[in-house]
């Protein structure tokens, strides 16, 4: 990977192409940008990027099937942008492929965010260790000793909470549809209990939160999913 | 079932049978009498069933009867007897003047029954077309309409099947065929008259009846039933315009009201930001940071209020066109109030927010995003209107375990009793529209997300506030919340 991460935008609306290619690169990112989605997959394919930045309504072709077509040969990070309204699309790329979104509109702060923290893990991917140990706020989690703690304090969790924040743990810092933990922290046949997931979630949210009604660390993402939001 | 006066052709024929019966009867009845009668009575009392023949059965079988009377008159009372000769000249007078006195006699009798017959089809007739009328009198649909027309044809007529086809618009045409169920008749209908008005065609009736086949007032009975039906239909298609008319002239008035608004509600964050960002950079990095920070965090507000504008309208068409689809999952209220209170945070930084949600609350089986939209919205109205430092509470109880009772209260001004009702109203506003800010929907999108649940919203005045409430029921397909085991903590 070179010093400064490539990043692929595609999107039709010329002004936020302009928005983002000034944000990026003021951010020491290359930047390349496709109005429409087949001239993104041919720009993907010609020089691959360190990531792409996907809109999901595209003129030309729907973005889920941009994911899916690039997913078919690559696992470079993508952060699909939609609008509030569309849980279905959103859930639809993430389910695809998308490993992030984001809902115009959106600041700086919160794009230039997700960009880290998806480069982060594709690095991960490619490297040989993943954190064993995640800290947010007041919250440490061991992941490999099954130790929690808060305020230096340990916190006791049950067998199906340790392992649904060991997930969100894991994936710190990215969208993970409800669909996709449930699948990863619950057995199939159990799988499409999303009641499961909502109480346990809360459960989690008592024990580790100030402020359970306020969670600053295991947020609710509307319709999509939950988000664990670890220190950089 | 009322029948009109026509006989069927075999009857005709048993009338005229009957008429010659009763002559052969009276003939056999005056040749015992002879002894004792005189021609002139026997020919008196022969003029007796003639009337009668016509009376009873018209004026063929009387003429008949006349014809048989002056044969067995002549036959059996004229000397010579048993022939048909005649010797003397005033018998064949007698006999002549008795024919001319039975026939002028049957046909008088026979014209006053025809006459009353005829009055009698005749009133018949106006009190089918009376039924008719005022069956159709209320109705303003035409599908009812046809129905009725149909209904009326196929009994007043007694045809096999009778069938109404109204094409009130070009690509709308629709059948009513009475008896209703029954397959469509293969041969062609035996009658079709048009349904006609100053608009042109409307329809058609049609009618299966083979025989015997209408007579000539059945006819006209049937195009005066068509002239009927097609003045009702016009009726009909004169108030389906005025609907229309109504409808658009509504939604004239809502988009109008709407454009007025809306634009009010754009234009002002839009001239924040102008302003805000062109003092920026006009001044060329002269601002302090504190001032810089300042005008960009207006910015943002501005921002912030723009794109929840837009949702709201987006929304509101949505709700409007029926469009809204729930993505109903089984939710903790707790969860959506969360969400809803991470996004006012800000704007509710001058007031206190408190929650009040029972742990044991059973979860909902409710569209999250919309909820939360809800609550947002409710929130925002009550940061509006109540005074600066009051509280805002949100509170949830589990009802009879079929429906949560949700209430958003605030320390606010009352709301005067007549507009209780009427603030869930689109662009109803109880303050003058320039004093508060807002597009006057979110009380009716919360509404509308509140139907589309299966619950119910309201507000109410407290003693010491305002608040609203609404239910949202807890079954899912009739299904209960469900209960998860409780699990133990590892040691």
């Amino acid at each position: 990977m070179s010093t400064t991460p490539h990043i692929l935008v595609i999107d039709d609306e010329p002004q936020i192409l302009r928005a983002l290619r000034t944000i990026l690169t003021q951010k020491q990112f290359r930047v390349t940008t496709a109005s429409r989605g087949e001239e993104g997959l041919v720009l993907a394919a010609a020089n691959p990027p360190d990531i792409v930045i996907l809109d999901l309504g595209l003129p030309d072709m729907d973005g889920i099937q941009v994911c899916a077509r690039l997913r078919e040969w690559t696992q470079i990070p993508i952060i699909v942008l939609s609008v509030r309204d569309s849980e279905r699309d959103k859930v639809g790329a993430l389910d695809k492929g998308a490993d992030d979104y984001l809902i115009k509109p959106f600041g700086a702060e919160e794009l230039l965010a997700r960009v880290r923290v998806a480069l982060r893990h594709a690095a991960q991917a490619q490297g040989p260790k993943t954190p064993t140990v995640v800290r947010a706020g007041n919250l440490v989690a061991d992941l490999a000793r099954h130790v929690v703690t808060r305020g230096g304090v340990e916190v006791k969790l049950t067998a199906t909470e340790f392992k649904l924040l060991a997930y969100l743990a894991a994936n710190a810092g990215r969208v993970l549809t409800h669909q996709n933990i449930l699948s990863h922290v619950w057995e199939p046949a159990e799988a499409d209990h999303i009641e499961y997931l909502r109480v346990y979630m809360r459960q989690l949210r008592k024990k580790l939160e100030d402020d359970p009604e306020q969670p600053q660390y295991l947020l609710t993402e509307p319709g999509v999913g939950y988000r664990f939001l670890a220190d950089e | 079932m009322r029948r009109l006066g026509f006989p069927p052709p075999l009857s005709l024929f048993w009338h005229y049978l009957l008429a010659m019966l009763a002559m052969a009867g009276m003939t056999g009845l005056l040749h015992l009498l002879r002894n004792v009668l005189d021609a002139p009575i026997v020919a008196l009392l022969y003029l007796l069933p003639v009337g009668l023949s016509t009376a009873l059965w018209g004026l063929g079988p009387g003429v008949v009867a006349s014809f048989c009377a002056f044969l067995a008159f002549n036959y059996f009372f004229i000397p010579p007897y048993y022939t048909f000769f005649v010797h003397q000249t005033q018998d064949l007078l007698a006999l002549v003047v008795f024919f001319v006195v039975a026939v002028v006699i049957s046909q008088l009798v026979g014209r006053a029954r025809s006459s009353l017959a005829e009055a009698q089809a005749r009133e018949r007739e106006a009190t089918h077309l009376y039924e008719l009328s005022t069956a159709l009198a209320g109705l303003r649909n035409e599908e009812a309409m046809a129905r009725i027309i149909a209904e009326h044809l196929h009994e007043v007529f007694r045809a096999a099947s009778a069938e109404v086809v109204v094409q009130l618009a070009p690509q709308e045409t629709r059948t009513l065929r009475i008896p209703p169920g029954l397959a469509m008749p293969a041969e062609k209908p035996d009658y079709v008259v048009p349904l006609t008005t100053a608009r042109g065609l409307l329809g058609e009736l049609h009618l299966w009846r083979h025989t015997p086949p209408l007579n000539q007032a059945e006819e006209r009975l049937l195009r005066t039933f068509a002239s009927q039906g097609a003045l009702a239909l016009e009726r009909a298609v004169l108030a389906q315009a005025e609907t229309h008319a109504k409808v658009l002239e509504e939604s004239d008035r809502l988009k109008s009201a709407l454009l007025s608004s809306v634009s009010h509600e754009l234009r002002t964050p839009l001239a924040t930001i102008k302003a805000a960002v062109t003092s920026l950079t006009g001044a060329g990095g002269a601002w302090d940071s504190l001032a810089r920070d300042d005008l960009l965090a207006v910015v943002d507000d501005e921002v912030n209020q723009l794109n929840r504008l837009v949702g709201n309208l987006l929304d509101m068409s949505r709700i409007e066109a029926g469009a809204l689809q729930l993505q109903r999952q089984w939710n903790i209220l707790a969860e959506i109030v969360g969400g809803a209170l991470a996004q006012m945070r800000r704007a509710a930084e001058r007031h206190r927010l408190e929650v009040d949600l029972p742990d044991e609350l059973p979860l909902a089986p409710v569209d999250y995003v919309l909820i939360e939209q809800v609550f947002t919205n409710l929130l925002s109205n009550s940061l509006k209107y109540a005074p600066l430092g009051t509280v805002i509470r949100v509170s949830a109880r589990a009802q009879d375990d079929d429906a949560l009772h949700v209430r958003v209260s605030n320390q606010g001004p009352p709301v005067p009793e007549e507009h209780l009702d009427r603030i869930f109203d689109k662009f109803y506003r109880v303050t003058a529209a320039d004093r508060v800010t807002g597009t006057g929907l979110g009380l009716s999108i919360c509404k509308g997300i509140i139907e589309a649940h299966g619950g119910r919203i309201w507000a109410e005045n407290l003693p010491d506030g305002f608040a609203f409430y609404f239910t949202l029921p807890l079954l899912w397909d009739g299904a209960p919340p469900p209960r998860l085991p409780v699990e133990s903590e590892a040691v």
